[in-house]
């Protein structure tokens, strides 16, 4: 499966180059086609040179495609952090934020707040503040499903009952989520969707400051701590003798990685099987654990989420499919792939 | 020389351990001199895994101290401790998805800050150490790929990038052949006879044992049964009163030191 082998830094570099300008180009897609010349005159006027460009093509991509592809590269890029790290930390190579129950907690939190929110507090409350109320049910929720699967899956960090009990949780928090929207209005289908699926729709600029700060600050953290996760990748015993402070290590680098998930679903819904996907690719492709690791993780993560966006919103031709259903179908099947390498060479 | 006349590297002080309520260990005490090469005997589910466990940071005793170099290990960062104690476990972990050379580069955590990258210099001597064990043509494989052989030449490689001035060492010669159990153990004896290592192994095989260590413990039950040089510790009385076995003690043909016999048709 390795294609590409970025051994030497100017190949990876060249490749860093390309994904980025993917993912200018995928500006062009969507209800309406923007040629790529549009793009480039956008681009230059924007940089303050004298371009001519359409207004009206010019408010589309600035006003509704530009944060549309912030958020959705924050969320693959945030994605693929949380699962890299959760690899790392339960050494399990079929940890991703959403297969462990973190996102359905974090859907649950945050719904939990806006429907108690819009019974007594949306009258006083402004846009912002409920925002941060969201976010922080969304938190809550999440922690607390880390806190779930760690006691239900007990001592010893087996993969198959860490499995499990993911998905437990992942099922109790769901239906959790359904009653609640159900509650509220018993025509919530379209609000179910986007808690358990995912869409960018609800991108704009006004709520884009959270996420970017939360998926920064979390690479940055990442990154320091990278050599420590590394060592208890060897086990915990190794990774003491090695002089980390393994429980305190596991412990924060799971809370920071809900966290993350927490932000990210507060604003764009469950999406699941990215972080499984992306820390798995980058590991074989890159051979090895290299500095670049998390870094890759980010970058190509993020690309990958805003070619899934731009499938999402083009596949159909009146009609946008959640972000979820398509990233469920490529990661089932990618899951399944690991699931079987794994017991072939057991 | 003799190693009175020297501080002792590691001093344990009457430490007990217990699991889940029940004593594992009871008033352990002993030190170990700089420059020795100590072993650790005793049969199946006598405490020595435990007791190793203490000195690396893994069990936290109930009561007494272990102090090395006159500080006391428990009250250090583990850090701290594991810049001066290196560890070779019994059995490997999968070491998920790393290479030999991540695997060796781990030995520099201790060394390192959180935001320090391996600079040049660090490369080197990590190539420099996969060369002195024979492991430059598996850099890149997957640590979990080797046998069990290569497995235990890359954790001694790790183990000597590390720096320590105390090895522990918990059955380093499992899952060995009797190439590899000779070639390892010849290594670790050669640092140790330089003055650069003190060692701490426990061991299944008398005979290595004996041919290896300056000093033997005798661990049986949780406690202390015997403490000196091999030929003061390994006698037929007590190869038979601690394992229940019966054995005949005579010299080596080539070395100085014990060599047993066990008879294996004759009780």
């Amino acid at each position: 499966m390795a294609i590409i082998m970025p051994r030497q830094t100017s190949t990876y570099l060249l490749i860093c180059v390309l994904a980025v300008m993917s993912v200018f180009y995928s500006l062009s897609f969507g209800a309406i086609d923007i040629s790529f010349s549009t793009l480039i005159n956008w681009f230059t006027q924007s940089l303050g040179f004298n371009s001519h460009v359409d207004v009206i093509e010019a408010r589309i991509i600035e006003e509704l495609r530009l944060p549309r592809l912030i958020l959705a590269f924050l969320a693959g890029a945030g994605l693929s952090l949380a699962g890299a790290v959760l690899q790392m930390v339960t050494r399990n190579p079929l940890a991703d934020p959403y297969l462990f129950g973190i996102s359905s907690g974090a859907s649950f939190g945050a719904v939990l707040i806006i429907a108690l929110l819009s019974g007594y507090g949306a009258l006083w409350l402004d846009q912002d503040l409920m925002q941060l109320g969201i976010t922080g049910g969304a938190f809550i929720g999440s922690a607390l499903s880390v806190v779930l699967v760690l006691a239900f899956a007990g001592n010893g960090l087996q993969i198959e009952r860490m499995l499990l009990a993911g998905v437990a949780v992942s099922f109790m928090f769901a239906a959790a989520t359904s009653l609640v929207l159900y509650q509220i209005d018993a025509q919530a289908v379209s609000a179910l969707l986007f808690w358990t699926m995912g869409s960018f729709t609800r991108a704009n600029w006004d709520n884009l400051g959270m996420p970017v700060f939360i998926v920064l600050l979390c690479l940055v953290l990442f990154l320091g701590f990278s050599r420590q996760m590394r060592a208890a990748l060897a086990g915990d015993e190794n990774a003491r003798s090695l002089g980390v402070e393994i429980h305190r290590l596991r412990i924060s680098m799971l809370l920071l990685s809900s966290l993350m998930t927490a932000v990210l679903v507060a604003n764009s819904g469950g999406i699941g099987f990215v972080g499984l996907m992306i820390p798995h690719i980058i590991r074989r492709v890159m051979l090895r654990f290299s500095r670049f690791f998390f870094f890759s993780c980010a970058l190509f993560g993020g690309c990958f989420m805003v070619w899934i966006d731009v499938l999402a919103r083009t596949l159909m031709d009146d009609q946008e499919l959640p972000i979820g259903i398509i990233t469920a179908a490529i990661g089932s099947f990618f899951f399944l792939l690991v699931l079987r390498q794994r017991t072939r060479r057991t | 020389m003799s190693p009175d006349q020297q501080a002792p590297l590691l001093q344990v002080n009457k430490i007990s351990w217990s699991a889940e309520k029940r004593p594992i260990l009871q008033h352990i005490q002993f030190s170990i001199q700089p420059g020795s090469f100590v072993g650790l005997i005793g049969p199946n589910g006598a405490g020595k895994s435990s007791l190793m466990r203490c000195l690396y940071g893994v069990n936290r005793p109930d009561q007494g101290e272990i102090l090395f170099r006159g500080k006391d290990i428990w009250r250090c960062s583990p850090k701290e401790n594991a810049r001066k104690i290196a560890v070779i476990l019994q059995e490997q972990s999968e070491h998920l998805g790393l290479s030999v050379y991540e695997v060796v580069a781990l030995a520099l955590t201790p060394h390192k800050t959180l935001f320090e990258w391996d600079n040049a210099e660090d490369h080197q001597r990590i190539l420099l150490v996969l060369q002195e064990h024979d492991l430059l043509p598996f850099k890149q494989r997957l640590f979990a790929h080797l046998s069990g052989g290569e497995k235990q030449r890359v954790m001694l490689a790790r183990a000597m990038l590390q720096g320590p001035e105390l090895l522990i060492m918990d059955e380093p010669t499992n899952h060995l052949d009797v190439h590899y159990q000779l070639e390892v153990l010849q290594k670790v004896r050669r640092q140790v006879r330089a003055g650069q290592l003190t060692v701490l192994a426990s061991f299944h095989d008398l005979n290595l044992a004996a041919a290896f260590c300056d000093q033997i413990i005798v661990l049986q039950h949780g406690k202390i049964t015997a403490h000196g040089s091999p030929s003061e510790v390994l006698t037929e009385t007590m190869i038979s009163e601690v394992f229940q076995t019966c054995a005949w003690v005579d010299q080596h043909p080539l070395d100085k030191h014990p060599r047993i016999t066990y008879g294996y048709h004759h009780a």
